[in-house]
This record gives structure tokens, sequence and C-alpha cells, in this order.
């Protein structure tokens, strides 16, 4: 018997001559050119030689002075040779790779990659149920970890609060111990001090199985502050040495505002908040070269009217992408903000600042790009907002594909067989590419009046709050092992143990 | 045996031609009755289908498909049916209204209603309502559906209703019309049933002539 080979792999090879060919792959989009980051550059090393900056650690103090920076009578004061900083950025990785729980690589923080998350350190929380603002508790971090697993969009968690329900110096343990139990995806997070960030870096080596399984593969990165301008405390630098030393991720994220912090000039505060996080890069590569590091910060204004710091400004978002310009000329990690809002309840300016925003971040391409859900300038965090983040980064994600050229997209052969008056529906051609070509939204209203009125007539805003409280009835992160589990509560007594001596 | 049918009814849904093709010729070789092939097999997948395209959990394209992996199996088993074993939904005539050349609403109406197991005798666009009448007399259809783009030409529409009035031949029909600016105000007005997307097209039809069974 004759057996014919039907390999219908088999993918013939382009044999069209076509030369020098350059496609867009993506959306094009930058705020500087080599040109003005170089400047804004040299402007940031002329700040910390010249004006320097305090620094409340004197073990850090004495790092600087050691690699030639010029300390001040007082101790505190440092300015920072422009070669020293250059050497910083030298040996800093231009890389870092977050992993999941189950320590499967997922985020490259490397040249444009945008990835998306909520925000840190809120003070109160929308009520999914009641719709009611009130101080935000441990079970609201509990529910964002479980949103955040379960929302296509969004690439790592962060806790949407610092909770009012429990030890209050142990806020930041308690949130750990609840997104690590409730979300696999990568956790960025903060601590008050050394102490506790112990704790909770010791939480994610009994995850991980060990202090060097988690250096490996990381699914933490900490978020920690300067105080703008030029100021860094103890317990900061105390918390970014400890990291350092531990080899494991962290962003130094300056907030600065111009007009009140920074200078009433755009350039002026992408300098300040640069020079502040690079501060924070320099100490970190003289305690540890190649400690993995994140620049960037929340780089916004105030409002000179109301005072209240920005998150939906548009200079928010067009410094932001100045300061990844900035650092992506510098080859290293960035860290931005988007997904945030001034509006103090969930309604159409919400929108319009969380598009705007993301849709900047997005271009600028920002690595860990962070404050999704975020309202109320930073006060108060909502699960409905986190998930129209989450559709509006979808939305994006799509435009930034731009649009594909070639044989198959260009679809000569199909537009052919269909001809003057036919249609495509029917088409293996619409089969094979509707899907990858085209997204496809889960709350966006696409309806006609007619099926939209007779499914409830629902607002945005409704049906929000019907996916938000979905996923918490339906979604099931997958779980740690009991005996995980018990370290982890372990460990947690500890620390509350060690807070009531 | 009923495991054999899941699987063809599952080929159905996830729309695998080759597949429903295989399932159905070991079906028939095993003895099983093709109007059992038919009503267990081909049809539960593609009822589920409808089901899932109308929560928005299929894409139009992935119904399409499906569609055609249960005519791949319906060829096979077509030709050893018996008279009567299965039945058409129903007969229907389509047509975009005089005027009008914009079809792709009507289009994906009838794939859909054919999807469904009815008939359906496409006119065209631009069909004059003289065509229409010639075209129930000639196909004596359950169903006329008619659709319109525009407002300009919705009159033609009522133009047909009352042309197939005076030949005596709307009792014996029930006539479906949609489109953009069509309104079920508008369908009552002229005698009409109206239907706002594809798949409550399909209702609509399932619904008429159930009724039409019923006097």
């Amino acid at each position: 018997m004759a057996i014919k080979r039907r390999n219908k792999r088999a993918v013939k090879l382009d044999d069209s001559i076509r030369t020098n060919q350059v496609s867009n792959n993506s959306i094009q989009f930058r705020v500087l050119n080599e040109n003005q980051c170089e400047r804004l550059y040299n402007a940031v090393l002329e700040v910390m030689e010249n004006v320097g900056m305090q620094i409340h650690h004197k073990g850090a103090v004495e790092l600087l002075r050691n690699a030639g920076c010029w300390v001040e009578d007082d101790g505190i004061t440092v300015k920072i040779p422009s070669h020293v900083v250059k050497k910083a950025i030298a040996s800093s990785p231009s890389r870092i790779v977050l992993s999941n729980r189950n320590k499967k690589r997922k985020l490259f923080l490397e040249r444009n990659n945008a990835y998306f998350g909520p925000g840190p350190t809120l003070l109160n929380f929308i009520d999914v149920n009641t719709g009611e603002r009130r101080p935000v508790v441990k079970n609201d971090v509990l529910n964002t970890a479980k949103v955040v697993d379960a929302l296509p969009n969004i690439d790592f968690c962060m806790s949407l609060a610092n909770i009012s329900d429990c030890t209050s110096d142990l806020a930041d343990v308690h949130e750990v111990h609840a997104m690590l139990q409730n979300t696999t995806k990568p956790i960025v997070t903060w601590a008050f001090d050394r102490d506790n960030l112990d704790t909770i870096i010791k939480m994610f080596e009994v995850v991980a199985g060990g202090e060097k399984e988690l250096q490996m593969n990381p699914n933490v990165l900490i978020y920690s502050e300067p105080t703008t301008p030029f100021v860094h405390t103890y317990e900061a630098v105390d918390k970014l040495l400890y990291l350092a030393e531990k080899g494991l991720p962290q962003n130094y994220t300056p907030a600065v505002q111009a007009g009140a912090t920074g200078p009433a000039t755009r350039a002026g505060t992408v300098i300040v908040g640069a020079v502040d996080t690079l501060a924070g890069l320099v100490i970190s590569q003289l305690k540890n070269p190649g400690a993995p590091f994140i620049c960037g910060g929340v780089i916004t204004n105030m409002d000179m009217k109301t005072t209240v710091m920005c998150y939906g400004s548009p200079e928010f978002a067009v410094m932001h992408a100045a300061t990844v310009d900035l650092f992506k000329y510098l080859n290293i990690p960035t860290f931005s903000t988007a997904g945030c809002t001034d509006s103090c309840i969930l309604d159409e300016q919400v929108g319009i600042d969380q598009a705007i925003t993301i849709y900047t971040a997005a271009l600028s391409g920002g690595n860990i790009i962070h404050d999704v859900g975020y309202m109320d300038g930073g006060m108060v965090g909502s699960l409905e907002a986190l998930c129209m983040g989450d559709e509006i980064i979808g939305e994006v994600r799509s435009i930034m594909r731009g649009v594909r050229v070639d044989d198959e997209a260009l679809g000569l052969d199909v537009i052919e067989k269909v001809g003057p008056g036919g249609h495509f529906l029917n088409e293996k051609h619409t089969m094979d590419n509707f899907r990858k070509e085209f997204w496809y939204p889960e709350t966006i209203e696409r309806s006609n009046y007619e099926d939209w009125k007779n499914s409830g007539s629902l607002t945005y805003r409704q049906k929000l709050n019907i996916r938000a409280k979905k996923i918490l009835e339906e979604h099931q992160p997958q779980k740690l092992t009991d005996d995980i589990i018990e370290q982890l509560d372990i460990l947690v007594e500890e620390a509350e143990k060690r807070c009531k001596k | 045996m009923s495991e054999l049918y899941e699987q063809i009814a599952e080929s159905v849904v996830n729309g695998m031609a080759d597949e429903v093709e295989n399932l159905v010729q070991k079906a028939i070789n095993q003895g099983m009755k093709p109007k059992e092939i038919i009503n267990n097999g081909l049809i539960v997948g593609m009822n589920e289908v409808g089901e899932l395209f109308k929560n928005f959990e299929m894409f139009v394209p992935e119904v399409l498909i499906s569609s055609q992996a249960m005519n791949k199996g319906m060829e096979i088993v077509k030709p050893l049916l018996k008279e009567g074993d299965v039945q058409k939904a129903g007969k229907a005539v389509f047509a975009t209204a005089r005027g009008d050349l914009h079809d792709i609403g009507k289009k994906l109406v009838i794939m859909m209603m054919e999807s469904s197991g009815y008939e359906v005798i496409d006119l065209g666009v631009d069909v004059k309502p003289e065509e229409i009448i010639q075209a129930v007399k000639e196909h004596n259809p359950n169903i006329v559906g008619m659709s319109s783009m525009l407002t300009t030409t919705m009159p033609a529409m009522k133009e047909t209703i009352e042309l197939l009035k005076e030949n005596d031949l709307y009792g014996n029909l029930k006539v479906m019309i949609g489109g953009a600016p069509v309104t079920e105000k508008y369908a009552d007005e002229i005698d009409a049933s109206y239907s706002n997307n594809a798949s409550a097209a399909i209702e609509l039809a399932n619904r008429l002539i159930s009724c039409m069974q019923a006097v």
C-alpha cells in the first residue's frame, strides 16, 4: 500500500524578495530624544555632585565616603561625584525577571515591556457590597489579591491597603500574609522597617523553599520611598541595604510634586525624582554590586488650587513617560504609575484619568506600572476601579500591537475569493485571525439598545460591581499547602510577639 | 452508544469538521440509526452552539465553523435517511428591500437560520415587492424575511406586506423584518415581526413557526 504523506503543518518559506524591510511591530512613542535624555542625565549628575542629599544612615554614609563621595561635617549631607553614579549604573542589572509563586518566570522587566498592577498603602476602601467608604481591612487585601489573580490584564499584585484592623505596626506583614495565600502572581509590597521587612522576606522564602530559591526566582519586589527632595530616612536606607545584601529586587520610589517638592517645570521635576531614585541605586550597588534595582517613581504636580497631589493630571502622564525615557537611556528597569485618579467616587472621571494615564504609560513602556485602582489621589482603593483598569489595559494592549503587515494579514487571497458584494464571516481566514487581531471586552458595552435594555439596563459602574463580586464568589486561587500556611502563621505570630515587647 | 453521540456533539461545538465526519461514519458502521445520529448528536451540538452564542461565549465565525462541521456530518447521513426522518425547521424567503444594497446583517441571519435547520432562499439585494410575491408563489415558504438599512427603503417592506395581503398570501406565512433603522413599533405598524439581532432572529423564526403549527 502506498502511503500518501500529508503534512499539514509544513508552512512554505515565503520566497518573495524584499530587501531592507523594517516594520513597526508596535505603536511608536517617545517624549525625550537621545539628546534630551543626555542633557537631563547630565543635569541629574550635576545635582548629585553639587547639591547632594541628606542620608540619615551612618552605615550608608560610610559606604558612600569610602567610594569617594564627599561627606560634610554634619555626617549626613553627602555629595556624589559623577564617576560614582556612573559606576553604580554600570554594575546595576539592565534586566530583572519576576516569577510567579510557582517559579514560572513571568515579568521580564527589560526594554519596553509594560506590566500593570495595583498600588500600596491606601487608608480607605470602597466596600464592594455597600458602596460605603470606610477604613481598609485585611479582608480587603485578601479580596484584592483574589481579583488580581483572576483579572487577565493585571500582571502583579499590590495590597491597595495600609490595613487598619491589625496591630498597626504590622499592617505590612499582615498584607503579605493575605496576598501570598490568594494569588500566584508576583507581589510588589512595602514594609515599615527592617524588622518587618525581614519577616516579610522570610514569608516569601518559606513559600519559595529557601533563600537561594527566592533569589533565583523572586516573586517579590519591595517598594520603598525616599523623602523628596533629597532626604533619605534611616528606615528607607536600612531596608534598601537589607535588600541589596539579599540580592532581591527593589524599587526606590520618590513621589515628586512639581511646584512643591520639585520645581514648577516638567524637566526639573523629572530631574529631582531621578536624583532621589538614583541615590538609592548608588547605595545598593555600593553594598552589593549587581543587586537588582528598579528606578522611577510617582512624578506629578501639586494642584495649586486644592493642594492635592495629582494622580490624574496630563503632566502626571507625560512626566512619567519622560522619566521612563531617561531610565531606558540609562538601561535600568523602570517603575511607573498609571490607572489612578483624583476622583473621590467611581464616576466618569475615573474612566478619563485611568484611560489617559494607562495609555501613556503603556506607550512609554515603563516596566512595573503601579497604582491601578487608586482613587481620591491615593486615599482610597476600589475593586471596581481595579476591574475598570483591567479592561482599559486590555484595550490599550491591543492598540500597542499596531498593525501587522505580512502576507497573511494583507489577506489578498481571501479578499479575491470573497469579491464584490460577498462577505468574510464564513471564511477560514476570518476564523484563523479574528481572535488574535481583535480584542474582546468583559464589561465594555457593545450590545444594541434592545439587548442592553433586556439584560437589565445596567450602567458601566453596575457592571464593574457585578464583575468584581462575581470574581470574589467564583474565583478559586491556587492554594498553598497547609504546612506552608502554618509556617506563615507562625512568622506573623512571632512578629506580633516582637511588637508587644 | 450515547458516548459516541456526545463526542459528535462536542466535535460540532468545537467546529472540528474532520472529527465530526469520522465519528458519524463510526456511528453508521456501528449500526446506529441515521435519524438518531442527527437528533442525538449533530443537533444537540448545534443547539449548544446557539446557547453559547447567545451568552456571548461563542463568536460568529466559530458558530459558522460549527455549522460547517455539522453539515459535514449531515452529508454522510443524508443519503441513508428515510422519507420523513428529518423535517426542515422551516422554509424562508429572504430579501433586502428595494433600493437597498446593504445586506451583511441579512447574510448573517440567513447563515444562522441555515445552521438551525432552515431552508432559506435568498433573493439578494434591491428586491422589488413584486419579485418577492413571485418568489413566495413559487417556493411557498413559512417565513418571509426582509431587511432594510435606510429609512428611505423601509416603506418597500410595508408595500410588500400589502401586496402579500392583496394576493391572499399573507395568511399562510409570517413576515419578519430587521435592520438598523427598523424598530419593534414599525414592525407592529406594518403587521410584521421584529428581532434586533441574529440570534434573536432565530428565536423569532422558531416562535413564528410554532405559532403556525399550533393554529
